[in-house]
């Protein structure tokens, strides 16, 4: 048992010490070693393209994570009072969310905004006061778009097992003691389900992070860190990608080890 | 402000949400499937069922990804499972959670990087190049149906340990022990008791990888060498090489109803031998 | 101007480029050993329309531009160069067809600056409005009258230039002669035959209708752009026969065949040169039946994030200097004159680069109805998906 355990990691962890070790290496190839050197950590940090990925990537993530976490919440809290059609429909609209393939909701997302642009943007520039009317493009916006729409299905299923786990008992002894409806969920619901929101926070930042294939079809002229990762491994690896893939899983350990102190520390108190 | 006022307003944003980033996109995707290639490319309105009956052209498409999505999946619970297990039954409390975050931790680099990873280790001068030193010549991996196995199963198997691990450690350790004090043995608690137990995990953890697996683009393309070819791997080339939206439309809208109604079967199926229904949630 | 790469023999300023190309010799070195840092700096003083000294100065051309090309196509010491002429840092995309060029810039936002698209594409791009008008202003370095017209004049359509001429060159196949006693094959019947044969699992073709097709249809000695129904099915039936005996399908055939992976590959003439080069077993056939003759070009998406960036590019790497480098790299002919009088005469004799007259009068340039016509598109996914 054990030894299978450790074979099961070896397999997990074959390929990740392959793209750290190469991100070492001195040449240019990506297939031969060729002496230690830091020179590709460098490379990757002056290069511009890689931190406009990284930032676009970020912003993307905490925007699309945030919306998605506090419209998912609010969502989740006053579903627990719909009964009815509203809330089948609702359940359906959640269950196709997440159901639908990625590579679908991107497709989707791509055809029905360019389609829509495509019309707009004349009727924009008519009614436009002055020369020069924005034009409507693929972009971060729709990027955002589509991944708060799918982050908050998710956020929304999180936070609705919690409070269906939730003492019901509580919120009425809040109301029998006159609290208001909002101090009752800022007092007594809002701590309950903290930690739910704050999985759904994370998990909807990760997986915008990482999202490739839905960023692929309506990021339009930007590059998040996958798509830069995807034309770079098509256009040849060189060492540069390696370490940029080693940093980011060197700080997602840095993060989730402050994370663990934190946690204990409080746990302590 | 009444209850229901208030219930409204928050579900405002959302709905709002829903309907431009998801009804909307899939409405037109839908009315698209019945329109025609534009001539150079793109989409003129009709309404056709043309696109539908050209549906076979992709047949192989969609065979190779309901062959494939669940042998990658059934391939890796049964490499899950025994690890989850170990991790929920067999190992102290003290090294359980730095395991299991161990498990997690490839997830953070992108799966680009790491299916790059397994391009080199499968190639020639990985694996082949060692059996090469052991007698062993002409194994090709690379570009087979074999490497985007392996590449399923190695991006999806933390997807997989998680929610197995999950049932298998709320599981109430005193019922293993009296199974064991009146005499049951150890692969007789395991079948009767331990295994029943965990069919909720090993349901949502089959489900998540299903789902991923039916829209799977990125490994079929990378470990594949444009040989294996799943339902997003045609739908890609329709969109960005031949800018066929109609017939695209059409293959979307089929891939979706394959999803639900096999889902929905499976479902029905985990119920049934599961009477707890609530258990098999998505999460 | 010659008298800039002088500075060392051809045959060392080579070696040089290989080690440097290897990694074994910092960009420093090999500057400095082969003149050329020497000869940009000079170059640039003596030719104000050479290196954009205001734009460096006030970095008005900014500090980025994105080029969507092909594999293996560039000298990546020229984007070193151009960066530290100019302060512009190039990004470069990769692509596998012209295709998955067009498609992108349909749906719009591609955020390109200068793209390569071959010469039968050309057109299309004008009739769907996707590219704009060269202001040759702006390119001082192309000079029209040192270009074999064959390669230059696609770029022109309805009067106007669009695009200026990259480099040219000529589909054929590589084959790793070590797996077949040492023979190389001479015609695309001895290509599809030895796939399904002794080959079989060694073989890649390109990601890419026209050449995979075309080159299908040169099996039957029909014409590479043929879009006749019958002819097409032909084709469709010996791909589909082919395929389970392909190693892969893919327009990046290059580190397959240098692990010794794949044994023979569709193959473009620089590709075939570079790995030449360092294998001499590979080597670049020309099917005696025939096949493509391409030119690419260098063009300019309407909505160009940062267009003044892109002529500067454009322009740089049009150069002589810089483009004779580009050639020792990628190993594709140059159809500037100006260019060839700057290489070694070892290139401007290389069959694989200038093949004899009577292997390229068999060969035919794209079709531009090859693009837009959905019957090829539709049917190489088929034959990816079955």
């Amino acid at each position: 048992m054990r030894l299978y355990a450790i074979f099961v990691y070896l397999f997990l962890y074959t390929p990740i010490a392959i793209i750290a070790l190469f991100s070492f290496n001195a040449g240019r190839h990506a297939s031969q070693l060729q002496g230690f050197s830091l020179k590709w950590y460098g490379t990757a940090l002056s290069n511009p393209f890689v931190m406009d990925a990284l930032e676009t990537s970020i912003v993307v993530g905490l925007i699309a994570a945030t919306l998605a976490s506090l419209f998912g919440t609010m969502a989740a809290v006053a579903l627990q009072g719909v009964r009815g059609p509203v809330r089948a429909l609702f359940d359906m609209m959640i269950y196709v969310a997440v159901m639908i393939p990625g590579i679908v909701i991107g497709i989707a997302t791509l055809i029905a905004l360019v389609t829509a642009f495509d019309h707009l943007n004349p009727w924009l520039a008519a009614i436009w006061p002055t020369q020069s009317a924005p034009q409507l493009s693929m972009g971060k916006l729709s990027l955002i778009g589509a991944h708060t729409m799918f982050t908050m299905a998710l956020v929304i299923i999180i936070v609705r097992a919690r409070l269906s786990g939730m003492d019901r008992a509580l919120t009425e002894a809040s109301a029998d003691l006159y609290a208001t409806p909002m101090t009752t969920f800022l007092r007594v619901t809002l701590p309950l389900i903290a930690p739910a929101i704050l999985a759904g926070f994370l998990l909807s930042f990760t997986f915008s992070f990482d999202d490739f294939i839905i960023a692929f079809f309506v990021a339009g002229s930007e590059t998040t860190l996958p798509i830069y990762v995807f034309s770079s491994i098509r256009r040849g690896v060189t060492p540069e990608i390696n370490a940029i893939g080693t940093m980011v899983l060197a700080v997602s350990l840095v993060l989730l080890i402050i994370a663990q102190l934190i946690l204990r520390r409080s746990d302590n108190r | 402000m009444t209850q229901r006022a208030r219930n409204w307003l928050l579900l405002t944003p959302a709905t709002a949400w829903f309907l431009v980033m998801l009804v909307l996109p899939v409405s037109v995707v839908l009315i698209f499937s019945f329109g025609e290639r534009g001539d150079g490319g793109g989409y003129v309105p009709a309404f056709t069922l043309e696109q539908y009956a050209n549906l076979p052209a992709r047949w192989a498409a969609f065979k190779n990804t309901m062959v494939l999505a669940p042998l990658g999946t059934v391939a890796a619970m049964l490499i899950a499972y025994p690890l989850a297990y170990f991790l929920a039954v067999r190992t102290s409390q003290k090294w359980k959670t730095m395991l299991l975050v161990l498990v997690i931790v490839p997830f953070w680099t992108s799966i680009l990087i790491r299916s790059y990873a397994w391009i080199f280790i499968l190639g020639g001068r990985g694996i082949p190049a060692l059996l090469e030193m052991i007698g062993i010549e002409g194994v090709r991996l690379i570009y087979t149906p074999f490497a985007v196995t392996i590449g399923i199963i190695y991006g999806y198997l933390p997807l997989m340990v998680f929610p197995i691990f999950v049932s298998l450690d709320r599981l109430d350790k005193r019922l293993l022990e009296a199974s064991s004090d009146l005499g049951a043995r150890p692969w007789a608690t395991f079948l009767q008791v331990t295994l029943p137990l965990s069919i909720p995990g090993v349901a949502t953890g089959c489900l998540l990888v299903f789902i991923l697996l039916m829209g799977e683009f990125l490994i079929p393309a990378l470990l594949g060498g444009g040989k294996v070819f799943f339902v997003g791997n045609a739908l890609v080339d329709l969109f960005l090489q031949s800018r066929n939206w109609a017939y695209g439309s059409a293959v979307a809208v089929t891939l979706i109803v394959v999803m639900l109604v096999s889902v929905t079967i499976y479902m029905r199926l985990i119920a049934r031998l599961n009477t707890q229904r609530e258990d098999v949630s998505l999460m | 101007m010659t008298k800039h790469v002088d500075h060392i023999s051809k045959k060392k300023f080579m070696e040089e480029l290989r080690r440097y190309q290897k990694g074994s010799v910092t960009r420093r070195h090999f500057l400095g050993v082969t003149g050329l840092g020497m000869a940009s700096a000079v170059l640039g003083s003596a030719m104000p329309g050479l290196r954009p000294s205001a734009a460096h100065a006030a970095g008005d051309i900014g500090d980025r531009v994105i080029l969507a090309t092909w594999p293996n196509y560039h000298d990546p010491a020229n984007f070193d160069i151009f960066r530290e002429q100019t302060g512009a840092y190039t990004q470069v995309n990769v692509f596998g067809s012209n295709e998955e060029m067009l498609a992108k810039l349909q749906a719009g936002g591609s955020g390109w600056d200068v793209f390569v698209p071959t010469n039968y594409t050309i057109t299309t791009y004008v009739d769907q409005d996707l590219i704009e008008p060269l202001d040759l202003s702006k390119l001082p370095n192309y000079d029209p009258a040192a270009y074999d017209a064959r390669f230059s004049d696609a770029g022109t359509v309805n009067g106007s230039v669009y695009a200026v001429p990259k480099n040219w060159g000529t589909t054929g196949f590589a084959v790793n002669t070590k797996h077949n006693d040492g023979q190389a094959l001479t015609s695309w019947k001895e290509f599809w035959d030895i796939t399904m044969g002794s080959f079989s699992g060694r073989t890649m073709v390109h990601d890419y209708q026209l050449t995979t097709i075309g080159n299908a249809l040169k099996y039957f000695g029909y014409s590479f752009n043929s879009l006749d129904e019958k002819e097409l099915a032909d084709a469709e039936r010996l791909l589909l026969e082919v395929k389970p005996h392909l190693f892969a399908i893919s327009s990046d055939y290059q580190p397959a065949m240098r692990s010794g992976d794949a044994w023979l590959t569709m193959c473009w003439t620089g590709d075939g040169k570079q790995m030449n080069a360092d294998m001499p077993e590979i080597v670049y056939v020309l099917g005696k039946e025939g096949g493509e003759l391409w030119s690419d070009y260098y063009a300019i998406p309407k909505g160009a994030p940062h267009r003044e960036a892109a002529y500067a590019l454009i322009n740089f790497l049009l150069d002589p200097q810089v483009n004779a480098r580009e050639v020792l790299a990628h190993g594709y002919p140059t159809a500037d004159g100006n260019t060839m009088a700057l290489l070694p005469k070892e290139i401007l004799e290389d069959p694989i680069l200038y093949p004899a007259q009577e292997l390229l009068n068999a060969l035919e340039f794209g079709a531009a109805a090859t693009l837009t016509d959905p019957s090829r598109a539709e049917l190489l996914a088929r034959f990816k998906s079955a």
